[in-house]
Formats: structure tokens, C-alpha cells, sequence
């Protein structure tokens, strides 16, 4: 049998995306090895310039003390704090929306955000406190009443020293004023006037007079003599006195100190010089003193130290806070540090194992193709590498999975094709096979075998002895045995069965079946129905018997009737008597010898009978016409037609159709009795039915005609359609041959059953 | 360990209420007048010479009382207009040597007189009196409307809090007065 199977569309596997490359994301500030290096080197800096600040806080300027820097660190510190704040607000935040959601590693994260905020918060605020402490009293221990009371008696001597200085010099230019005549400096009379001032240079130690004219009321000074001690240091600049006349000219006595370029000072006093006469100022005198270098600077440096000191507490409160602030702001700084450590260590820990675990995830719903990005080269990058690798593998060995399963589904396939269309054939083809397994039962039985058996489709699985352990099957049952109990090779085997009365000739054919390693798997039983086959081949012989006989027979056959007819017209004149017996011998011969005639033409009929001249006919058309014939001749009998609805056209050869179905009806009549048919033992009519009948299914058209008469034994019935077997007194017994001969060679089937209840009923089968 | 902690506990809380220079009970008084074209004002200071004051002048430092003056129309449905306003500063230094302070008066930057005197009481009036100070022009004043002076003193260097340098102690005054042409 050779099998062509349609080539199985190839499945394909499904287009799988590529591996998505990872996508490489912003790295955030946390995993910025640059960003962490130049934020850890801006806090430095901020340390070192808090640090320099601190340091510097006494020397800068008060105001921009408490002005600027004051505030600036506070507004840090609200800044830090705020910062703080919102840091932890945040993050309880994320906690608590983390956790109502469920994410992993919330909680870790907050354990050790608050560990690390823990482990620092105490130190911190306890070294702020202590540090705050020390603050407030090392500056508490910057001043000291011993201190205090010294710096205070020194530069109460100093000022003391230079009042007394003040008043010396004053005394002295009021006593020059005084005695200054009046005239003498309204008229620019500097001998008078530095005869009266030498003395006061060289004798009483002043150590500079130096005497203005006013030349008009409202007139600026102008400078008229200076007598100078020589033990004066070098230095003083003019305009320093000039300054002081015009003040002095002005109502301005104070005294002025001038810091002289090659130390020490000058005490400058001035004084008016009046007319006595008429209370005009005609001059001014100037008086200065030298205040000696040393002494001068120790007074100063008294009186700094003393100011510095004194404004030292007079700041002590913005000094407090800048220091204060400082040590906030580190404390601060720590803490936000701390929080942002805790952040940013939780984040480094759980953020690669949480981007793990959602790749497993991911690679547990069949998404092989993710990957993770890994976000550092330390162990936790070594460990997304090797889920990557793994990914891949899984990937890898999924694809070939599929491969393979889509190969395999592809064979079952196959396989499953193959099986149907062997299913199929063995379900169509009339070849009766029947398989037998290793442990004896039915493994498989197609329809031809049910049918050619007469089985149920049921004894699948049945042992064979309980399938086959009907009288009739015993001798395949007996085969398949030998052949499957490994006693007899392959074997053939032509087995004659006895179904429902009728003989059934089967070509049977028993092989073993073996398994790949040679072990009995079993048997398969492969018959056909060669019964046709067998009919055909005894009509042949028959044929060849009746075309023999013909021959043999019809030939002596004239010259015995040309001999009685002789011998008759002989005898023609013979007494009465002896023509008498002529006639009625030569009568009887020829009569017999034309029954040997016609039975000697059936025979050759059925010998010569031509094949059919099948055309598309309607085949109730010829039944109904050849029913026609026999209206009226057998009054007692009801002959009856059921015409089938919507039967096509059928090929046949009318004139041999139409003899089939006379044949049968003659038959029929005689069962019923002909003419004189009694009523049947029910009281029915004696009836005949002619059907059609179209089954579209098997492509075939069925003639039935049933009679409800005594009905033919079963002994008989394989019988019948043999030539030369008849029922009838004068039957030739070749009705029912030539019949089943014209069916058969219409490609028909002819059977005969019993009709029910009584009667006998031929079915004939025609392809459509 | 207590001890210091409850000692740095009372620090901090002490810090946080410590008083600005300015005492409590100071208080400003305000005149002004119009006259010639001119917004002359008037204004003192009361009692800002305390001891804290003098200390810190004593000190050396230069202290400086900043008067911001402001002209101002009120109105009743927004904010008060600020039709002119001057900053009036006087400074003083005190010498410990020459036992003298020194008292400069500026405008608005510019130094309008300099005063040097050995009395207290005259420093402490030349830093917190103020007579006729011609500060505004009545030009474009409306006349019969009502104007005011606010005048607003803090001093200078502050002594602010560590915990909240903002808060304010200044001391502020105002005075109506009905422009009349």
C-alpha cells in the first residue's frame, strides 16, 4: 500500500523578541562615585571654613558679626534642620506607604536608617550639649574680676597719665597766652613774641610753642613763629597744628594727640591770645608735649587690651551663638550624614537584591529575556552578572526546549496523520484486519472485519478465544492461535463460514508480529470476502458447462424432431390405430424435443449473455412499466409499488433490469400460489411490494421485493442464485443465476432474507 | 554628666530669651512739623542709655543708633503708602585715653555733623535727641491730609539670639500730622 502523506505544515516557532538590552538609567547621585567624591570634598570644605570661621569669629567686625555671619549660620542650621526633617519625614513616609503595599525590604531599610540615625543621634546631641557647655564656659572664663579690675586700673592710669599730660600742656599755653603781648602779635612782631617763648622752650620744658596771628576777626589763623626744643623728636607735621588753631580759633580748646613717624606723641593744646584792651583775638598760641615712645605705646596697649576685653563681653552673646551655631551645624551635618548613610547603605544593599529578586520574578513568568543592569563592580554586581548568565542560559535551553517540542508536536503530528489515514484506509477498504496483541486480546478491528464477521466493534480488547468463539470463526480463531502462539509461520488460508445461513468464503492470512527486539508483539489477521470471487468463478464454469452442453445437445436435436416428423407424415396413411400411436409418439418426441431446444437457448443464453448497455435511467419508471404487464393477471394477488422520493438517475441496462425484476415477481407469484393464491394463515392478502429505496451514504440505489408467502429455508438460500438449482417442477434453475449475473454485472449486489413476518424479500443494490 | 546636660539645657533656654541691647522699657517719641517746604521731625530715644549701652560704648566699639524714618499716608484699604523715608544714624566712639566720645550724625550715608565731648549726658543726648531734622520736602504732600512719621531704633552692633537671630527688639514710634500749606 503506498502511502502518500500530505507534507504536515512545518510548525515554526513563535518570533521570540530579542534579549532586551538593559537599559542603562541616570545613575542617581547615591551610586556617582564623582558625585559622592565632590560632595564629600564640599563638606570638608564647609568643615575647614566653619573651622577658619570659628577662628577668625573675634576679628571680624562686630557688625558684620551679628549682622552677617549670625545669621547666615542660623539660616544653615534651619536649613540643616529643615533638611533633617524632611529626610526622615520622607522616608517614614515611604515606610509606611511601603509597607501597606507590601514591597520587600522596607522594613530592613528602616531598621537600619534608624540604627544608623541612632548609633549617631545620641553622640551627637550629648556632644552638642557638652560642647555648648564648654562654649558657654570657656567664654564665661575669658572674664575674671582680676582681670577685670586690672585692666581697668591700667587704663585708668593711662587715662590718668594723659589727662594729666593734657592738663599740663594746657596750663602751659594758657600761661604763654597770657603773657603774649597782645601787639606784638596783632603787628607780627616775632622778636617780641620769641623772646617770650624761648624761655619757655629752654626753661620750663615745653617742647613746642608755636604762635598764629589773626590778622581780622573771622580770619583764619596764619602761622607766625615756633620755637622748638631741640630734644624734640623729628616728625610732627604742620598741618596737624594748624588744624588745631583753626578748631581753637573756632572755641575749640580740646587738646589733640599726633602720633609722631619716629615714635611716641605729641599732647597739643591750644589757647587764644586776646587784647586786653579791647578782648579782640588777635592769635592763637599752640603748646605740645612730648609723650615718649614707650610710654605712649604701653598706654595704648592698655588701652586696647582693656577695649578688646570690654568688647569681648560686649559680644559675648554673638560670639556664643556663631560658636554655637558652628557646633549646630556640625552636629547637623553628622546627622543628615548618618540619615543619608543609612539611606544610602540600605539602598546599596537591598536595591540589587530587590532588583533580584523582581528579575527572578520576571524570569518566573517566562520573561527570559530580562536582565538586570548591574550597578556596581563589587560582589553584589558579580552576583547580577551571574543571574544574567544564568538568564541567558535559561533562555538558551528554553529555545531548544521549544525546538525540540515543536519537533516533537511536529512527528506526533505526523505520526497522528499517519495513523488517521491508516485508520482511514483500513476503515475503507473491504479487507477485513484484525491485530492481536502480546497478552491474546483484540487490539484493533476495521469495519470490514466487523462486518465480514459479524461482530460488535465492541470485542476490541476481548480475548481472542472470547472474539473468535463463535462455531463459525473457530477456524480464523484456530489461526490467528497458531500463528500468535508462534507455533506455524505466516500461513493462508481459504476458511469457508456459515453467516446468517449463508456461505461465506474468506482468503485469510495470519502473520506474527514481532516487537524490535524479536519478542512475539502479537498477531495480525488480514481476510477478504471471495465469495464473489468463488461465484464468479463456478458461473464461469457453469457457463463453460452450458455452452458444452448446448452444443452437444442442440445438435442431435433436429435430426431426432426432422425423424419423428418423418416418420409421422410416414404413418400418415396407416390404419387409425397404428397413426394414432405415430402421431402421439412423434408428438411427444418433438414436444420433448422443443423443451430440449428451449432449455438448451437458456443455456446458451446464459452462456452468451452480452454485457450490459448501462445509460442513466429512471428506475422507477422501469418498474412501474413492467409492473404494468402483470395488471390484471393474478386478481388475488395485491402487487404494489412504493416509488422512492428524490431517487437520481441510475445506470442501467433497461431491457436486463427489467428482466431482473419479472424474474423476481414470476418467482414471487409462484411462492404465493399464481392465480389461485389463497389468503395468507394471518387472513392477509398474499401481497407483493416493489420499493426503491436511495442511500446517498453508500452511493448505492436498493430494489426490495418482498412477498409475504412461505418463505425460502436458509438452507436454500445460497442456493438459489446457482445455476440449475430450482425449486419448481419445470424450472431450468437458471433464473436466479442470470439475475444475480446481470446485478453483478451492473456492479450491484443481490441478496435474500426473510421478510418479516412471512415471506421472502430480495434486495438489490446498484451503484448510483 | 547630668549636672552638664542640665546646665547646657538652662544655656540654651537662657540664650533663646536673652534681651536685645535695647531694654524693655525704652520708648520713642515722635514730632512732626511742617514747616517751609519742609517735614522737620522731631524725635528722642528714652531711656536706651543703659547700662548695657554704656558698657558697650565704654568698650571702644563704635555704637551706632539707626533711626529709619519713614513719611507715610495710611489708607484704608491696602497697605499704608510710603511716600519718603531716611535712615538717621548716630555713632559714637569712646576714647579710654582721652576719656572723650566722639559722636558722628549721618543722613542717609552722608555725615552731617561731628561732635567730640567729655560728658556723657552730652553723648547720650546727641545719640538719642534729634531736633527738627529737615528730612522730607512737603513737595506733593496733599495739602490737609493726614500724614504720619513712623520712626523705627535699633542699635548696632546686635546682640542677637543664637537661637532665633531674627527677632526683632527695635523700637518703633508714629506721629500724625495734618499737612496744612
Amino acid at each position: 500500500m503506498a502511502t502518500t502523506l500530505r507534507d504536515a505544515r512545518r510548525p515554526t516557532l513563535p518570533a521570540r523578541p530579542a534579549p532586551r538590552p538593559p537599559v542603562r538609567e541616570r545613575r542617581p547621585f547615591r551610586d556617582n562615585p564623582r558625585l559622592i567624591l565632590i560632595g564629600l570634598v564640599l563638606l570638608l570644605a564647609a568643615l575647614a571654613g566653619m573651622v577658619w570661621l570659628a577662628d577668625q569669629s573675634r576679628e571680624l567686625n562686630p557688625d558684620f558679626l551679628s549682622e552677617v555671619v549670625l545669621y547666615a549660620l542660623s539660616a544653615a542650621d534651619l536649613t540643616m534642620v529643615i533638611a533633617l526633617v524632611f529626610v526622615l519625614a520622607r522616608n517614614i513616609v515611604k515606610l509606611a506607604v511601603e509597607r501597606r503595599r507590601g514591597l520587600p525590604f522596607s522594613r530592613f531599610r528602616a531598621k537600619l536608617v534608624l540604627a544608623m540615625l541612632g548609633l549617631t543621634i545620641v553622640p551627637s546631641v550629648l556632644v552638642l550639649l557638652v560642647g555648648g557647655e564648654l562654649i558657654r564656659s570657656s567664654m564665661e572664663q575669658w572674664f575674671s574680676d582680676p582681670v577685670d579690675v586690672v585692666l581697668r586700673s591700667a587704663t585708668e592710669i593711662a587715662g590718668d597719665y594723659y589727662q594729666e599730660r593734657e592738663k599740663i600742656v594746657r596750663d602751659h599755653v594758657l600761661r604763654i597766652a597770657r603773657a603774649l603781648p597782645a601787639e606784638a602779635v596783632d603787628t607780627g612782631d616775632l622778636e617780641a613774641v620769641r623772646a617770650l617763648i624761648g624761655p619757655e622752650v629752654t626753661q620750663r620744658g615745653v617742647g613746642l610753642v608755636e604762635v598764629y596771628r589773626i590778622p581780622a576777626a573771622g580770619a583764619a589763623p596764619g602761622p607766625l613763629v615756633a620755637v622748638e626744643s631741640p630734644s624734640l623728636p623729628r616728625g610732627h607735621v604742620r598741618a596737624s597744628a594748624d588744624r588745631l588753631a583753626a578748631k581753637v580759633a573756632a572755641g575749640d580748646d580740646r587738646p589733640v594727640h599726633e602720633q609722631l613717624a619716629e615714635g611716641g606723641e605729641l599732647v597739643r593744646a591750644g589757647a587764644l591770645v586776646r587784647d586786653p584792651a579791647t578782648n579782640r583775638t588777635v592769635g592763637v598760641v599752640i603748646a605740645s608735649d612730648h609723650l615718649a615712645d614707650n610710654l605712649a605705646q604701653h598706654s595704648r596697649r592698655i588701652k586696647e587690651a582693656f577695649e578688646n576685653y570690654n568688647q569681648l563681653r560686649v559680644l559675648k552673646r554673638p560670639l556664643e551663638g556663631v560658636y554655637l551655631s558652628l557646633f549646630l551645624m556640625m552636629t547637623l551635618m553628622i546627622l543628615v550624614s548618618a540619615t543619608w548613610m543609612g539611606l544610602y547603605l540600605a539602598k546599596r544593599i537591598t536595591r540589587p537584591v530587590q532588583m533580584l529578586a523582581a528579575g527572578a520574578r520576571e524570569i518566573g513568568a517566562g520573561r527570559l529575556d530580562h536582565r538586570i543592569e548591574p550597578e556596581t563592580r563589587d560582589e553584589f554586581g558579580s552576583l547580577v552578572e551571574a543571574f544574567n548568565t544564568m538568564a541567558g542560559e535559561l533562555a538558551a535551553s528554553q529555545r531548544k526546549l521549544d525546538r525540540s517540542r515543536l519537533d516533537l508536536e511536529r512527528k506526533n503530528q505526523q505520526l497522528d496523520e499517519r495513523r488517521r489515514y491508516i485508520e482511514t484506509v483500513l476503515e475503507r477498504i473491504a479487507t477485513g484486519v484484525v491485530s492481536v496483541g502480546a497478552d491474546g486480546c483484540i487490539e484493533t478491528i476495521n469495519a470490514a472485519a466487523v462486518r465480514l464477521l459479524g461482530v460488535e466493534a465492541g470485542v476490541i480488547g476481548a480475548p481472542l478465544d472470547a472474539a473468535f468463539g463463535r462455531e463459525d470463526l473457530r477456524p480464523l480463531g484456530a489461526l490467528v492461535q497458531r500463528v500468535h502462539a508462534g507455533r506455524a509461520e505466516p500461513a493462508a488460508q481459504e476458511i469457508a463460514l456459515t453467516r446468517e445461513g449463508r456461505e461465506l468464503h474468506l482468503a485469510a492470512a495470519a502473520t506474527p508480529l514481532q516487537g524490535e527486539d524479536g519478542a512475539p508483539a502479537g498477531a495480525v489477521l488480514v481476510f477478504d470476502d471471495v465469495t464473489p470471487l468463488i461465484r464468479t468463478q463456478r458461473v464461469a464454469a457453469w457457463r463453460d458447462v452450458a455452452r458444452r452442453l448446448a452444443h452437444e445437445i442442440k445438435n442431435p436435436l433436429t435430426p431426432i424432431q426432422l425423424c419423428a416428423e418423418r416418420m409421422r407424415r410416414h404413418f400418415g396413411s396407416a390404419p387409425p390405430a397404428s397413426r394414432a400411436l405415430v402421431d402421439e409418439c412423434t408428438t411427444t418426441i418433438v414436444g420433448e424435443v422443443e423443451s430440449l431446444k428451449a432449455l438448451v437457448d437458456e443455456f446458451a443464453q446464459f452462456a452468451r449473455m452480452p454485457a450490459p448497455r448501462a445509460v442513466p435511467s429512471d428506475l422507477d419508471g422501469v418498474i412501474r412499466d413492467t409492473l404494468a404487464l402483470y395488471k390484471g393477471l393474478f386478481g388475488q394477488i395485491r402487487l404494489e409499488h412504493r416509488p422512492a422520493e428524490g431517487l437520481p438517475p441510475v445506470r442501467i441496462d433497461v431491457e436486463q433490469i427489467r428482466r431482473v425484476v419479472i424474474n423476481l415477481v414470476d418467482n414471487a407469484v409462484e411462492a404465493l400460489g399464481a392465480a389461485a393464491a389463497p389468503l395468507r394463515p394471518g387472513g392477509d392478502p398474499p401481497s407483493i411490494v416493489v420499493a426503491t429505496g436511495h442511500d446517498p451514504g453508500h452511493g448505492v440505489a436498493r430494489i426490495t421485493i418482498a412477498d409475504n408467502g412461505p418463505g425460502i429455508p436458509p438452507a436454500d438460500r445460497d442456493k438459489l442464485f446457482m445455476p440449475y438449482y430450482s425449486t419448481k417442477r419445470r424450472g431450468s434453475g437458471l433464473g436466479l443465476a442470470i439475475v444475480r449475473r446481470i446485478i453483478a454485472e451492473h456492479g450491484g449486489n443481490i441478496e435474500v432474507a426473510d421478510n418479516v413476518p412471512a415471506g421472502t424479500v430480495f434486495t438489490i443494490e446498484l451503484p448510483v | 554628666m547630668s549636672t552638664l546636660s542640665a546646665r547646657a539645657w538652662t544655656l540654651a533656654v537662657a540664650l533663646s530669651v536673652l534681651p536685645a541691647v535695647l531694654p524693655a522699657d525704652q520708648s520713642l517719641q515722635v514730632a512732626p512739623l511742617s514747616r517751609e517746604g519742609r517735614v522737620l521731625v522731631s524725635f528722642r530715644l528714652d531711656n536706651a542709655f543703659n547700662e548695657d549701652i554704656r558698657t558697650a560704648i565704654h568698650s571702644g566699639l563704635t555704637i551706632s543708633f539707626i533711626y529709619d524714618v519713614e513719611l507715610k499716608r495710611g489708607s484704608s484699604l491696602w497697605f499704608d503708602r510710603t511716600i519718603a523715608s531716611e535712615k538717621v544714624t548716630a555713632a559714637v566712639r569712646y576714647d579710654n585715653l582721652a576719656r572723650r566720645y566722639q559722636v558722628t550724625r549721618t543722613q542717609d550715608g552722608r555725615i552731617e555733623r561731628v561732635d567730640a565731648t567729655e560728658r556723657e549726658e552730652d553723648a547720650r543726648r546727641l545719640l538719642t535727641e534729634f531736633d527738627k531734622l529737615p528730612l522730607f520736602t512737603s513737595e506733593g504732600l496733599e495739602p490737609n491730609a493726614e500724614y504720619y512719621v513712623r520712626v523705627r531704633a535699633r542699635t548696632s552692633p546686635r546682640n542677637a539670639s543664637f537661637v532665633w537671630p531674627w527677632e526683632r527688639h527695635d523700637v518703633s514710634a508714629t506721629a500724625k500730622f495734618t499737612f496744612i500749606k
